[in-house]
């Protein structure tokens, strides 16, 4: 073991797994994420709702990709964890039968858990009374409830726990980490985020927050984040899970380095419940902290994997505050015109998106990026992906409640 | 009521009718006790038998569990 405890060793990502409305498995996700096109449709699960448009994961079979038992026994925000963290481990080239379970930490962000099972077993009590209830319930729906099967799946024994931010949950996850990681508590943190949250009640409550875009008739153009004519996101499911290590470790174990986890800022807007300030303070206050704890100027960030949610006030927000601190140069994308929203996995989701850009040198464009908004003063990539080489790359997560968590991810 | 119980554990619990024999225990078929109680449940709400949850365990077979169910159903029946 090496360099434990050192608050600035650098923290590196080994491995990463993705499921996604774009496709099962890292590739798969990338691949859909570069073609910019949105996989929204009208769900039939939610037909005769306000808003029946969502991204789900397509071709997920639970017995095929997690086993019998979990299909029947984990709600599915736990089996799409379970999948991309084993994509991740395996990726990271570790084997959970012979590493040191008690090093080795979960950290899942997670906004609202087993959700769809809590609304299937209240309508069987309203329609079958007490009795009908399953025993599964429970374990089914708590949130904390990916993690601990990770802890099973894995073998991990070390600190198990879930971020709840809203949709910066998945970005706390991995900000947490780092942190584990550079206290020495842990060698290896599983971290990321799962989410599944497209039920008829869920999608519901967002309806009725004009939260959700409205453009029923054509889905697949709902998602259009920086569009002047966007009107609200679309929800998503999926998990984006990291194995994140000590750059010493990993290079004691020669593992491959796909990038590192440079820096971490977490604040909050104190200002309102949903809405964005207007004024960006806090995000601001993110920003910085996570450009200072990397050591770069804000000069130097070359790429953001922009919070982009396709709301009018996300995005014209997110866009002020990036044009004040980062300039106009910067090539700005938001992945979600894809995945749609993911809500507490999109901060994982997007970090993982944000290694492979800086991996592959290739920025994945805004998808359905017709008309920039003229109040968005950036560059924002859209049609095809942009080859271009990234040194730095800012991945924002903001979420309602107003929690801001950001993360720097720099070239390996 | 092997039949039924059988039926039961490949419709509503996803196992392979190929697993299943008279002397297949219920771990044999990764089902814990807490999966032990949802069957539990299941059977109360499709048979109408109620099965207290310390009468079974993962280690009994099929073919007891499925005659506890038989012994139950005839007691409770209107004499």
């Amino acid at each position: 073991m090496t360099t434990p405890g050192s608050p600035s060793a650098h923290i590196v990502v080994t491995g990463l797994g993705l499921v996604t409305s774009a496709g099962i498995g890292a590739e798969a996700t990338w691949k859909g994420v570069c073609a910019g096109l949105s996989p929204a449709a009208r769900n039939p699960q939610l037909a005769g709702l306000p808003v029946d448009i969502s991204c789900t994961v397509p071709g997920f079979s639970a017995r095929e990709h997690v086993g019998r038992r979990s299909s029947l026994a984990h709600d599915r925000f736990s089996q799409l964890c379970i999948t991309a963290a084993r994509e991740a481990v395996a990726d990271a080239g570790l084997d959970p039968r012979a590493w040191d379970g008690a090093r080795v930490g979960v950290v899942v962000g997670c906004g609202l858990g087993g959700v769809a099972t809590w609304e299937t077993q209240h309508r069987r009590m309203l329609e079958k009374g007490p009795e009908a209830v399953s025993a599964l319930l429970i374990p089914m729906l708590v949130p904390n409830m990916a993690a601990g099967h990770l802890a099973m799946d894995l073998h991990a024994r070390g600190p198990n726990l879930v971020t709840a931010t809203a949709c910066a949950s998945g970005a706390t996850a991995i900000g947490t980490a780092l942190q584990l990681l550079r206290d020495g508590s842990c060698d290896v943190v599983v971290a990321g985020g799962a989410e599944a949250g497209v039920s008829p009640l869920m999608v519901t409550g967002f309806a009725q927050m004009g939260a959700l875009s409205r453009r029923l008739d054509e889905p697949s153009a709902a998602s259009r984040p920086f569009d002047a004519d966007r009107d609200g996101f679309v929800i998503g499911e999926g998990s984006g899970m990291l194995v994140l290590e000590r750059a010493a470790d990993a290079q004691a174990r020669r593992a491959r380095v796909r990038a590192r986890i440079a820096g971490y800022g977490a604040s909050a807007d104190a200002y309102h419940m949903t809405a964005p300030d207007p004024e960006g303070t806090g995000v601001l206050q993110a920003l910085r902290t996570a450009l200072s704890g990397a050591g770069v100027m804000p000069e130097e960030v070359d790429h953001v994997n922009a919070h982009g949610t396709s709301t009018p006030l996300n995005d014209a927000a997110e866009g002020k505050v990036l044009r004040k601190l980062l300039g106009e140069g910067v090539a700005v994308t938001s992945t979600k015109g894809v995945t749609g929203h993911t809500l507490g996995a999109a901060g994982a989701i997007e970090a993982a998106l944000t290694v492979l850009t800086v991996e592959n040198g290739t920025i994945p464009p805004t998808a359905n990026l017709e008309r920039q908004d003229p109040e968005i003063e950036l560059d924002i990539v859209a049609g095809p992906p942009r080859e271009r080489k990234v040194e730095v790359a800012v991945s924002n997560s903001f979420g309602f409640g107003g929690q801001n968590a950001v993360l720097v991810i720099t070239a390996a | 009521m092997y039949g039924r119980l059988v039926d039961l554990l490949v419709d509503r619990f996803e196992v392979d009718r190929a697993e299943i024999g008279p002397d297949t225990t219920f771990e044999d078929l990764d089902m814990d006790s807490l999966f032990l109680v949802e069957l539990l449940l299941v059977i109360h709400s499709d048979f109408g038998v109620s099965v207290s949850d310390d009468a079974a365990s993962p280690g009994d077979t099929i073919t007891q569990v499925a005659d506890l169910i038989e012994r139950l159903a005839s007691a409770e029946a209107p004499a």
